[in-house]
């Protein structure tokens, strides 16, 4: 009963990826991207992290995407065929996909969640997710790597700056 | 609940590869770095999995950084893409091989 | 006052440092300063060793043994090497006529230097380097700081001998000096490592002199001759001997009053001193005892045989250096040390008397000094030509001359001490005729019958400045007087040199050491000779004193009245003449015989080992990672995708471990 929105968006979501990959219209991609996005941020909610998807959306569909669409606007490129990727080198790169998707899968069916935490599972599971719970863990543990985020920001932004500026 | 979290694993499997099919074959470079966010997004659901599973707030801080890293890669790296267009006229990543030995 | 004996090296030391950091400055001031400073130094140093030396003579004969310990050195776990000074009549006996000679020649080197194109302080701070050196080598009080002096002249002795380095012939004959030192030098320390080792593993790790002659007993007489015939191999090559005494004649390139005060009376006598020092040990081997008595007698022959027909004045000085550094091997070797160190003694006079003579006369002839160029000086240098004489009549041993004296001694010890021989004394005494007849040759070719000069050179001849010949005068002086401090008994002399020193040589009672388990080793050799019947010993300096007189009146007939017989004779035999005029060909032999080999074996390491193998490999392993990298560059495709590619290998990797592993 609850797999069911669960599938459809996931369907939806791999649509969306794939109309993202195969567009040829580069305009085009970076829309499905953000129907992508949006997949993502209900896949979120459903998993009862409501904070995380909200950031999804306003991150990710908000402020990337448009910074995307803003560079694609700036390019004006003209849709000419991109030339294909040679045969050969297709035939190898496919290959090592599917075996990268055969690990991965493997990988996963050998994970079980209960074989982490056990009896704890159950427990507060109505209350993950929540705002406080990681703003605790953010203003605890995790206030280095915060810090140290805001760093990261900033030297993006002075990066983007310098390479923007005329000479 | 057990079986959900298989079902978004796999979900977060395939984007995953899908993104990477993304990368390795697509030219445009700016497919190829959307390609990427699908990876950073299919990345992003397995942790929150995780962090589902192991009932800690440590998975959803993982999505955060993710996501400011993200936000750093497009500021950079579209400032890069716009440079490159106005110098060669094309983002059509085989051009560019100036890293060559 | 014996505490004061570390001031004897430091003047020296502190010339060095003055003349050497600041010499520049001070004799663009005043040049006089340099030699102010150089000459006051070694002149201290000798007013502090006369004090001490004549407080040590106030003290009873068993009590002149005074140990100073200045400073620890190397300490290394049990092992321990201080510098110190030992005082006891050995050593001051040494240092005496080391700063004393040492002073007189630093005087005279003022006035032969003056004029010299080269850095004078240059000069004056080598001379007190090396005073220091030597003051170390005999007043050390183990014998690892011994061996820093005797390095220490050896460094001296190169930069003297090549100090006119810009003439090739120079260059080279100080780099021969040095290398020939070095093959002795390192004998010499395999010896003493030999020595600390073997006495280490008898509890005894220390190099002091008092210590290891203490404890010698302990080592096996096998053993003992190993390392005495090792150090004398390292005193082979400074006090040249043969089979390593070809760099002296060359060393003459140096300035002369070096020659003098390095070539002459002080460094080449280390190895003498040496000997003398560690003759507790020489006398337990009797075995190194008579190598160094035959090597000390085929020395003073071959040396003799060679100074003959030398031309040039200073290589015949030289050759009978070597020759009379023989004798005083002789006289090591048959036990009778006080003897040989006499000679040593009256030697230093003596030869720096004449070493000096000869400078001033190549000084006067504007630096000529082949004699067949000289002649006719006795009347333009009178001076020079009486201390010449003088000089010349001690080393040949004419009676009331000092050279008489101790030349007597040794060769009476060789032929009557238990260790002497027939043989020895015989080569002793050939080698006292040919010295008579070579010093006369000397003296008559250069200072009398017409001058041979050209005319240009003739004008400049002159006497001496002041400075050269006050020191000869004094030296003369020494020369003569020198002899009566030792007197045989058998000349109603009471032998003083040998009492003063008799302590020294031996352990037991009435000696300044005593054995570590209490054995008696007396030299039986000097005491039991001593009362031989006098009769004999009469005849025996009779014999001397006319061969000598006969090889003077051949020099006399040779070079005075017929002058064409010396040519008639070398035309008569060509080959025995040739043969002593290129010095038995001994160099051409050692040439052919050690250098080339060692000389091919060392291209052959260069050209075959080192070019190709050693260099090859190293090359190789440059050219194979170049080989490695420059096909391994071409993965780097500057393509993005192709990185990413690559990522992706690693991911599946990385992921294929933790399904199979983790």
């Amino acid at each position: 009963m609850d797999l069911i929105p669960v599938i459809t968006i996931g369907v939806a979501a791999v649509l969306t990826a794939l109309l993202v990959i195969f567009s040829k219209n580069t305009v085009h991609s970076a829309l499905w991207m953000v129907g992508n996005c949006f997949c993502i941020a209900v896949l979120f909610l459903l998993l009862n992290s409501q904070f995380i998807a909200i950031l999804q959306v306003i991150v990710y569909a908000g402020a990337i995407m448009m910074f995307i669409l803003y560079a694609i606007m700036m390019l004006n490129l003209r849709e000419n065929g991109e030339p294909a990727t040679k045969k050969s080198l297709f035939i190898f790169r496919m290959a090592l996909l599917i075996l990268f998707l055969i690990c991965l899968t493997n990988l996963c069916i050998g994970f079980s969640p209960l074989a982490l935490k056990g009896d704890m599972v159950t427990q507060n599971m109505d209350h993950f997710g929540e705002v406080n719970l990681i703003a605790n863990y953010i203003f605890s543990e995790g206030l280095i790597p915060f810090e140290l985020i805001s760093v990261l920001l900033t030297a993006a932004v002075v990066g983007a700056v310098y390479l923007a500026k005329k000479e | 609940m057990n079986d959900h979290q298989s079902i978004y694993l796999a979900l977060s499997v395939i984007l995953f590869v899908m993104g990477a099919f993304g990368v390795i074959i697509r030219k445009n470079a700016i497919v190829v770095f959307l390609c990427i966010e699908i990876m950073l997004g299919a990345a992003n659901l397995a942790f929150v999995v995780f962090s589902r599973a192991n009932q800690s707030a440590e998975g959803l801080f993982m999505v955060m950084c993710v996501m400011a890293v993200a936000g750093a890669e497009a500021a950079i790296g579209l400032a890069i893409f716009v440079l490159l267009y106005q110098k060669t006229g094309t983002i059509n990543i085989d051009k560019f091989n100036l890293l060559k030995w | 006052m014996f505490d004061l004996v570390w001031l004897i090296p430091i003047f020296p030391l502190t010339g060095v440092l003055i003349n050497g950091i600041f010499g520049r400055r001070i004799e663009n001031k005043s040049k006089r300063l340099v030699h102010w400073i150089a000459c006051g130094a070694v002149g201290l140093s000798f007013l502090v060793t006369l004090t001490i030396f004549l407080q040590l003579l106030g003290l009873p004969a068993e009590k002149r043994l005074y140990d100073f310990n200045w400073f620890s050195w190397i300490s290394a776990g049990t092992f321990q090497a201080s510098v110190g000074y030992q005082i006891d009549p050995l050593s001051m006996f040494m240092c005496m006529f080391v700063t004393g000679v040492g002073f007189l020649i630093h005087v005279y080197s003022i006035g032969y230097m003056w004029h010299d194109e080269g850095r004078y302080y240059r000069y004056f701070t080598y001379l007190n380097l090396f005073m220091f050196s030597m003051i170390t080598l005999v007043l050390a009080d183990n014998f690892l700081l011994m061996f820093l002096g005797w390095e220490g002249v050896g460094v001296c002795s190169y930069l003297l001998i090549s100090y006119w380095f810009s003439d090739m012939a120079n260059a080279v004959a100080g780099k021969k000096a040095f290398i020939t030192n070095r093959v002795g030098d390192f004998f010499f320390a395999v010896g003493m490592l030999l020595l600390l080792v073997n006495l280490g593993s008898h509890g005894t790790w220390s190099l002091k002199f008092s210590d290891v002659f203490t404890h010698i007993s302990l080592l096996s007489p096998k053993l003992i001759t190993v390392i005495c015939l090792l150090f004398f191999m390292g005193c082979t090559a400074k006090s040249a001997q043969i089979p390593l005494y070809i760099w002296l004649p060359d060393a003459m390139a140096g300035p002369t009053p070096v020659s003098a005060l390095i070539h002459a009376a002080t460094m080449v006598t280390a190895g003498v001193y040496f000997v003398a020092r560690c003759n507790i040990l020489y006398t337990m081997s009797p075995f190194a005892m008579s190598v160094v008595a035959t090597v000390g007698a085929m020395t003073a022959f071959l040396a003799a045989t060679i100074a003959l027909t030398q031309n040039d004045i200073k290589k015949v000085l030289a050759y009978s250096t070597v020759s009379q550094l023989g004798y005083m091997f002789l006289g090591l070797g048959v036990g009778a040390f006080a003897a040989g160190l006499f000679h040593v003694l009256t030697h230093s006079f003596f030869k720096a008397l004449l070493f000096m003579c000869s400078g001033s006369v190549i000084h006067a002839m504007s630096g000529e000094q082949d004699m067949r160029k000289m002649g006719g000086l006795k009347d333009k240098m009178p001076v020079t030509f009486y201390t010449m004489l003088i000089g010349a009549l001690a080393i040949v041993g004419f009676p009331g001359f000092s050279g008489f004296f101790s030349k007597d001694e040794i060769l009476w010890k060789a032929f009557s001490s238990p260790q002497g021989s027939t043989g020895l004394w015989l080569a002793g005494l050939m080698a006292a005729a040919m010295t008579s007849f070579y010093m006369f040759r000397l003296i008559f070719m250069t200072f009398f019958n017409e001058c041979r000069a050209s005319e240009h050179v003739k004008q400049h001849i002159h006497e001496s400045p002041k400075t050269m010949t006050v020191p000869l005068i004094i030296l003369a002086v020494l020369s003569i007087a020198g002899g009566f401090i030792g007197v045989p008994e058998a000349l109603m002399g009471s032998n003083r040199v040998e009492h003063f020193l008799a302590p020294v040589m031996g352990m037991g009672e009435g000696k300044l050491l005593m054995a570590a388990d209490g054995t008696k080793m007396l030299h039986e050799v000097s005491e039991g000779a001593a009362h031989h019947a006098f009769s004999m010993e009469y005849g025996l300096m009779l014999l001397t004193v006319l061969i000598v007189f006969c090889g003077i009146f051949l020099a006399y007939l040779m070079y005075m009245k017929k002058r064409a017989l010396p040519e008639a004779i070398a035309a008569k035999s060509p080959f025995s003449y040739r043969l002593l005029l290129n010095k038995w060909y001994i160099d051409e032999l050692y040439e052919k015989v050690v250098i080339r080999p060692l000389h091919g074996f060392g291209m052959f390491l260069w050209k075959g080992i080192d070019v190709v193998v050693i260099d090859g490999l190293v090359n190789g392993t440059a050219r194979f990672f170049m080989k490695c990298g420059n096909t391994a560059k071409f993965s780097q495709t500057g393509y993005v995708q192709r990185y990413a590619v690559s990522f992706l290998v690693g991911a599946v990797v990385l992921a294929a471990y933790y399904i199979y592993v983790g």
